[in-house]
Order: C-alpha cells, then structure tokens, then sequence
C-alpha cells in the first residue's frame, strides 16, 4: 500500500521480564561521579529530572515541578468519567509529582476509533469526516478536564529555557569514561573491541572486558540475554546481534525501546558496509577475528557520524521511525513523479528489472520522489542509512561527479549489496554548493548497470531541467511554524503513520550557520524536550499506552540564574513555564512543545487541532504518498 | 571528438582523487573524503595534431574512473577497467608499500586485459612532500627505483604532485596525445581494408576493373 516500511524492532524488552536486571541484582561497572547510588533518592528522577536530579538536592534554591496530565479519550465524550488516581502509568513516578497532581483519567473505548493505517492513500471525506469526529472529541474531552491556567508568567518567550543539564566534560584529557552520559560500544560475541563512541583505546578495552564477562554470565546463567541493566539513572541496553553484541549506556532517560532502536541503528550501519554474509563468513572461519582490521577509516567516521546524528543532535527520524519529505506543492510532486515515469518507459533498453527504485532526495536528507515497483517497499532504516552517507560522506562533490557505490540495505536484504547510481543535480540558475543540493538516486541489483542507469539519470535529469521542475525542487521552501496559525506552539512533530513519515518546522537556527555552538546546544535541547514527551506516552517497551491518547507534560522552574556546581552545566537565567503535548491516535502522532511561559492548556490544544488539519489538508504538499510504481 | 575512458588505480589515501580533482577542476582539497564505491567524470582537452598541416585542435575527451583503494571494493575493479583505454596506477612517493600495491595493480592489469589495448601510467603522488634540498624530505620510494621499474614493464611513468598541481596537467595532455596516435594509426589502417575491400567488393559486384586511383584514399 504505502512504499515505507513500519520501522520494527526485534528483541525489544519487555520490563518486567525475567532479562531485566534491576540495580538491586547487579552493580553497573561504571557509576557516575558524584552521584549516590542509593535508589531511595533516585526514585525521584523521572524521564525529567534526569537532568536535575543532582542539582535539586545540591540546590535548594531550584524548584521543578513535573505536571502530567494523562487523559485517555473515549470516541464519545459522553462516556466520559474522569478518575483521579495517582498512578498513572509506568513512564510515570508518580512522586515526581510534587505538588498538585493533576491527572485525569478517562474511561476508554477505543475499539470504534478510526483505523486511519488501514486507509487508502486517497482518503475520502467520509473518512477525514471520521477523523475529524474523533479529533473532535478527543479535544471536547480535554477541554473538559484541563484548567485554563492562570498566567503566573508574564512573560511568553520564544527562546526556549535550557532545563537540562548538558553534561559534557570540559578537558578531553584524561577522561574516564564515566564522564559521558551517553556512550555506545560495539564488540564482537568473543569479547573484542570494535567501537565505542567516546573514550580512549586502553580504557575501551579493560571496559568491554567487563561487559562481555556480563554478557556471558547471563548467557551461563540464566539461559537467556541479557537486555537491559538500570541502576537510578543510568541504563545499560544489550542488543545482541551475534557475532556482534551492541551497548548503549545513557543516563538522559531514554526508553529502552529508543535506545535499541539506536543500536539497531548502527548495526544496521555496520551491515550496509559489510552485509552479512560477510560477517558471518569472518566469523564462521575465526571466532576470534578481531572486526576493526575489517573496517576502513570511512566506517569509523561514519559511526562517529551517526553518534552523534542520534545523540547529539536533532534527529527525531530514529525516535519517529520515520523520515522527512521535502514539502512541495501537490502538482509538482505528482509531474515528478510522472517525469520519473515516462523515462523510464522510454528507455527501451534497459531490460525490466535493471531499476531497482528511483529516489530524488532534497537537503537535509528530505525524501522528494520515489519511483518504484509496485509492490515493493523501502523500509526506513535502509533510507536513513542511504541518506546519512550521501550527505555526510559525498557532499564534497563535483558537479560532474557520478557515483557508483555499492551498499547493502540490511532491511531489503542484508545479504547483499544494490549498487546505488548517486548523482547531485545541479541548475543553471542556482549556483550553490553540493552539500545543498538535490540528489538523484537510481538502484539496481546488478554491478555492471551503470551506463545504464546514467543514461536514464542524464535523460531524467534533462527533462526535469527543461520543464523546470528541478527548480521547483530548489526553490521548495520548508514549513515555518508562521505558516500555521497555531499561537503559542513553539516546534511540533506531526507524524502521520500511513506514510511513515513525519513533518516539522524548520529550526529555529537552520539558516544560521555562523554560530553553530548556539545552534548545537539547541538542537540537543529541543531533541530532549521531545524525548520525554514521547516517553510520556510510550511504556519502555515502545509501546503507547493507548491507541489514542492527549497528554500534556509540564516544564516549570521557578528561580533566577544560578550555575551549576562544578561548572558541569549552566541553567540559564530564566524561568521556565514550558508545557508540551502529545497526541496519539491510529493515524497520527503529534507533539509539540509551547513557547516559554505559557500554561495555558485549551489555547495549546486548540493549537494543536490548527496543526493537525493544516497536516491533514496539506498532506499531498508535506508527504509522499505512492510514489511512482511501475 | 574522441573519447576514451581512463581508470584511476592504487592504494588508499594515495590520492587519486586528488589528481582527477586537480585535472578536472584544478583545485586541491587538503580533507578529502575517501572514496567509497566509484566516482565517474569527465573532462575532455585539446591535442594540437602536429603531423598534419591544420591548425586547428582536436577535442578529446576522458570518461574517468576514480576507484577506491580500499581493500574492500577491490573485487569491483575488473569492471572499472575492463574497457578503459588507459590506466593510471597510482602510489605515493612518501609510502614505499603503496608502490608493491601498484606494482600489483599494474600486475592483474597485464594479465587480464591485453597489453596493447592498454596504456598504462606509473605515477608517484605527492612530489611536494620531497624536496631534497631540504631536510623534512619524505621520499621513501627514489625516483630511479620506480623508473627502471616502469622502463621494465613498459610503463609510462611520472612524478606529480596533486596539491600544487605540478606535473598533472602533462600526464593527461601525453595520455591524450598517445591515444589519439594509436586511434589515428588505428582508422588509418581500418579505412585503408575499408577501401581495400570497397573496390573489391566494387570489383565483384560491378565487374570492374580496379582503377588504381590514389586519390580514392583519402584522409
Ligand atoms: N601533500 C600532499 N597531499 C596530498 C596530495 N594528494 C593527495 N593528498 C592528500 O592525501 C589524502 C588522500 O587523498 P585522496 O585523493 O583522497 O586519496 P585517494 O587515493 O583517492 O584515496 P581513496 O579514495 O581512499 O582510494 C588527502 O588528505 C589529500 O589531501 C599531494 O599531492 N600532496
Ligand atoms: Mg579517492
């Protein structure tokens, strides 16, 4: 029906379960500096004072106050009964809650709710009618149960508060590893070191020791593998792809689920380089190989590449499991699409089945047509991975240059390389460099098509530059969060689950590339704040609490600046009056974060209705939605 | 106008694509990626035909390969240069081992495509990091080493550095220049049977007798 592919994720833990090993069982070989391991104190961290748990005790002075509003909605607002219950659900300590507990909970009855996956690509009005219905009630319901807030603040700023702590080490001499709140490593099932994102070689080494001894003593011991160990804050997760085993250590409060998507991730980057097949076949001869000798300097920045694309900055598509269109007018898209098409049609001799699919991707990784079999789809993952190479590891290019390069797409099939046609396209009337330019991708299973595929590509390229819609692809401008009447909304995401795909307006520091320091520490900001709204929603598992649910998340600090002990991190003098929202339904996830200093809940929810149909009605502009198919 | 492809051959980080990118576009970029898979390029030069009486220049121009060195695209290489009429084997002056790793190349070159189909090119990269009047000299493979080596196997040879450009211009100016000989002795020959066998099959066909004209070959 739809070309992508839901993202899946196997071995995901299950909390609870018997692989889940609580702090209590086993001490974590690192333990963060100046931070007590006692549990009784940590039990106050949530999702949100991950970020302050060591400065609310250390600073008396800071108040946080964390307000979940968790209302489940029915499809009929008559059904609904609110109960106040202080336990809400597992993202949830429910003594996070300091003052004032606010949850309202409403009866649920989902079965009748409007299944939008299961729907044409054209939905017809009756549907949207239904959609709309259920909108309509989900918010009446809400409406019902949230304050409309007093504005203490008086204040609304756009620049958002930086609540977290930015933990990052100062010196980058003689770090110990516990300095970095996050960190991955990769090693074989044999026990060597393949790659870790932060920390030096000697350190790496004795510390995987240490991880693979635990791995094996629950292999031993318990039959079965290990997955997750959490002590407090911080959370090691065990993603075993034997004969690679992938660890993530974080303690910002991700969900199990987050965190193994991100390794899932980078394995996936380990097999598009190497398939495997070969990796079995490495292994097979020698269970001992140590893989580095394997891997080139381009797998080593490209790892180090995507670290820090899914750690340190704003990168929603592996939380989405989603990706980014480049928003153009409906028309445009579906002449792309035929362009694509035609030519293909008319180069008679390219035998069928030599073009594997057809891709133009715009900047900033954003997907901008696809042409493809009917029947066939491209799974997420393989597309991120195609776009994390094209624009970190090519933007250097000469106009003139066409690449030839094989990858595997572990998704499509990991034992395998597709030879990738890579060409950046370029128009005579906007000179600019190859890192923001389009690009054309044509993929074909067999290693000797390239004159083939170029000569379709150069046709391609012709008659999109002759008709003027490879202009209309460099003129394309992205959503600003002005293009939608929807006061007091800061940022959103609006993914809509039928095409796999998501939209956001652009950041607020996209165009300015001089301070890029400003710019970084924003993105990681912004990426937090969408975090843990997200994991208001979802259990650690990645599952939603509910098919359909609004809720909102509180920001609230009350004081004046002040600096962070140790000089770690700095809280930035400003009050802090955020609130955010998600809403989940089967056919859309939204969230969205306010503008600072706004606790006014009904105007942020009827914003978010103003976001939701602006998405609705602009979904031919903002997303692709076939493709395409011959 | 001529065409002919050319592959770039040689060790990673030896810096081919340097070369091409100073050919193509005479500029030199000291954080170059390295190549994954094949880059494809084109760039085409004049040739001043010195045996002729025109003055006017003949355009020809190069298809280029640009392969990477990484060992594990190298199993991709036969397709690069199974059609190529010339070879640009690559190493780097400052690493003795990148010149094994051409001799290699230069090795599985002679045996899986036929010699005189193909021309190969011995070059040394990096001649800017040599200069031995000066005592941060990093020479590691001598001047002459490479020579006899080159003079044995056949090779054209030439020391270039991509970064100041010196000398990369010359290498695809000569390459060009002794192509297009071998191309003009080729249609030379070709059309000299075309013409042959034109007057026989005239002479089959029209019961002629053959009227010995020079004239009718003309180039
Ligand atoms: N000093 C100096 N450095 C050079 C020269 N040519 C290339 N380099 C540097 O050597 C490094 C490798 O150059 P590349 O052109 O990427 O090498 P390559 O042979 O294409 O490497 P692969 O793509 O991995 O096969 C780059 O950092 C270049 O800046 C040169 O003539 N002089
Ligand atoms: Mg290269």
């Amino acid at each position: 029906m739809d070309f992508l592919d839901e993202q899946y994720i196997e071995n995901v833990p299950t909390p609870g379960a018997g692989n889940v090993v609580s702090s209590a069982g086993l001490k974590p070989p690192v333990a963060r500096s100046g931070h007590s391991s006692g549990s009784a104190q940590l039990s106050r961290s949530s999702s949100f004072q991950w970020g302050l748990g060591n400065n609310v005790s250390s600073q008396p002075t800071t108040s946080v106050n964390m307000d979940q509003t968790i209302c489940q909605i029915s499809a009929t607002p008559t059904s609904l009964t609110p109960v106040v219950t202080p336990s809400v659900t597992p993202a949830v300590t429910p003594d996070v809650v300091t003052s004032s507990p606010s949850i309202y909970r409403a009866v649920l009855l989902e079965s009748r709710m409007n299944d939008a996956a299961e729907n044409e690509a054209q939905a017809n009005s009756r549907v949207l009618d239904k959609d709309d219905a259920l909108m309509e009630s989900m918010s009446q319901s809400i409406y019902s149960n949230v304050d409309s807030g007093r504005r203490i603040f008086p204040f609304v700023s756009v620049d958002i508060p930086t609540v977290f702590i930015n933990k990052k080490p100062l010196t980058t001499e003689d770090l110990d590893l516990r300095c970095w709140d996050k960190n991955f490593f990769i090693l074989t099932s044999a026990g060597k070191p393949i790659y870790s994102m932060h920390g030096k070689d000697e350190q790496i080494i004795s510390f995987m020791g240490i991880l693979h001894t635990v791995v094996n003593y629950f292999q031993l011991e318990n039959s079965t593998d290990i997955r997750m160990i959490e002590s407090g804050e911080q959370k090691f997760i065990f993603l075993d792809r034997s004969p690679i085993i992938l660890v993530a250590y974080s303690t910002r409060g991700e969900t199990s689920n987050e965190l193994i998507s991100q390794l899932d991730f980078l394995h996936s980057y380990l097999l598009s380089s190497l398939s495997q097949r070969q990796v079995s076949r490495i292994f097979d001869k020698r269970e001992n190989f140590d893989l580095r000798n394997f891997l080139e300097s381009t797998d080593f920045e490209n790892l180090d590449e995507i670290c820090s694309l899914i750690s340190e900055k704003f990168y929603p598509d592996v939380l989405l499991g989603s990706l980014q269109c480049l928003t153009l007018n409906r028309s445009y898209r579906s002449q792309l699409h035929e362009c694509m098409l035609q030519n293909l049609m008319r180069e008679s001799d390219l035998p069928r089945g030599t073009l594997l699919y057809g891709l133009i991707v715009a900047p900033n990784s954003k997907l901008c047509s696809v042409l493809r079999p009917r029947g066939h789809t491209l799974h997420t993952t393989d597309l991120h991975l195609l776009f994390c190479l094209i624009f970190h590891q090519f933007q250097n290019l000469n106009e003139n240059q066409e690449l030839w390069v094989p990858i595997c797409f572990p998704k499509f099939n990991s034992n395998g390389f597709l030879y990738c046609y890579i060409k950046f396209l370029s128009s005579p009337n906007y000179k600019i460099s190859s890192k923001s330019r389009p690009v054309l991708v044509l993929i074909s299973a067999q290693k000797d098509a390239f004159y083939q595929l170029k000569l379709l590509g150069d046709k391609l390229t012709s008659s999109i530059t002759s008709n003027g819609l490879l202009d209309k692809i460099f003129q394309a401008q992205p959503v600003r969060i002005g293009d939608i009447q929807a006061p007091l909304v800061h940022h959103f995401l609006y993914k809509s689950k039928k095409h796999v795909q998501y939209v956001m307006p652009q950041l607020q520091f996209a165009d300015r590339e001089s301070d890029s320091v400003q710019a970084e520490e924003y993105e990681k900001k912004l990426m937090t704040y969408y975090q843990q709204i997200h994991n208001s929603v979802f259990s650690d598992g990645g599952i939603p609490f509910n098919k359909s649910i609004i809720n909102f998340f509180n920001w609230e600090s009350s004081l004046g600046p002040f600096e962070e002990p140790n000089n770690i991190g700095l809280i930035q003098g400003e009050k802090t009056q955020m609130l955010g929202l998600a809403w989940i339904t089967p056919g859309f996830e939204l969230y969205l974060i306010s503008n600072n200093g706004v606790n006014d809940k009904r105007i942020l929810l009827k914003s978010a209705k103003k976001i939701i149909s602006w998405c609705r009605k602009n979904e031919g502009k903002i997303f692709v939605n076939e493709g395409a198919t011959f | 106008m001529f065409q002919f492809k050319l592959v770039l051959l040689g060790d990673s980080s030896v810096g081919k694509s340097s070369i091409v990118h100073r050919f193509v576009k005479d500029s030199f970029d000291d954080f170059r990626e390295s190549t994954i898979g094949a880059a494809f390029l084109s760039q085409t030069i004049k040739i001043r035909d010195t045996s002729s009486d025109s003055t006017e220049d003949t355009v020809i121009k190069f298809e280029i390969w640009d392969t990477a060195g990484q060992e594990r695209y190298k199993s991709l290489a036969p397709m690069y240069y199974r059609n190529a009429n010339a070879a640009l084997v690559v190493y780097d002056i400052t690493q003795q081992d990148s010149l094994s790793k051409a001799q290699n190349w230069v090795n599985e070159l002679k045996n899986k495509v036929g010699d005189e189909d193909l021309i190969i090119c011995l070059l040394g990269n990096k001649l800017d990091l040599c200069d031995s009047s000066d005592n941060g000299d990093k020479r590691a493979v001598m001047t002459d080493e490479a020579k006899v080596y080159a003079e044995e196997q056949d090779l054209l040879f030439y020391e270039v550095s991509a970064k100041t450009g010196q000398g990369v211009k010359d290498v695809f100016q000569s390459i060009g220049e002794k192509l297009y000989q071998i191309k003009k002795e080729e249609m030379l020959s070709k059309k000299g049977r075309q013409a042959a066998s034109a007057k026989d099959s005239v002479n089959v066909k029209l019961q002629r007798p053959s009227t010995n004209d020079p004239t009718s070959c003309c180039y």
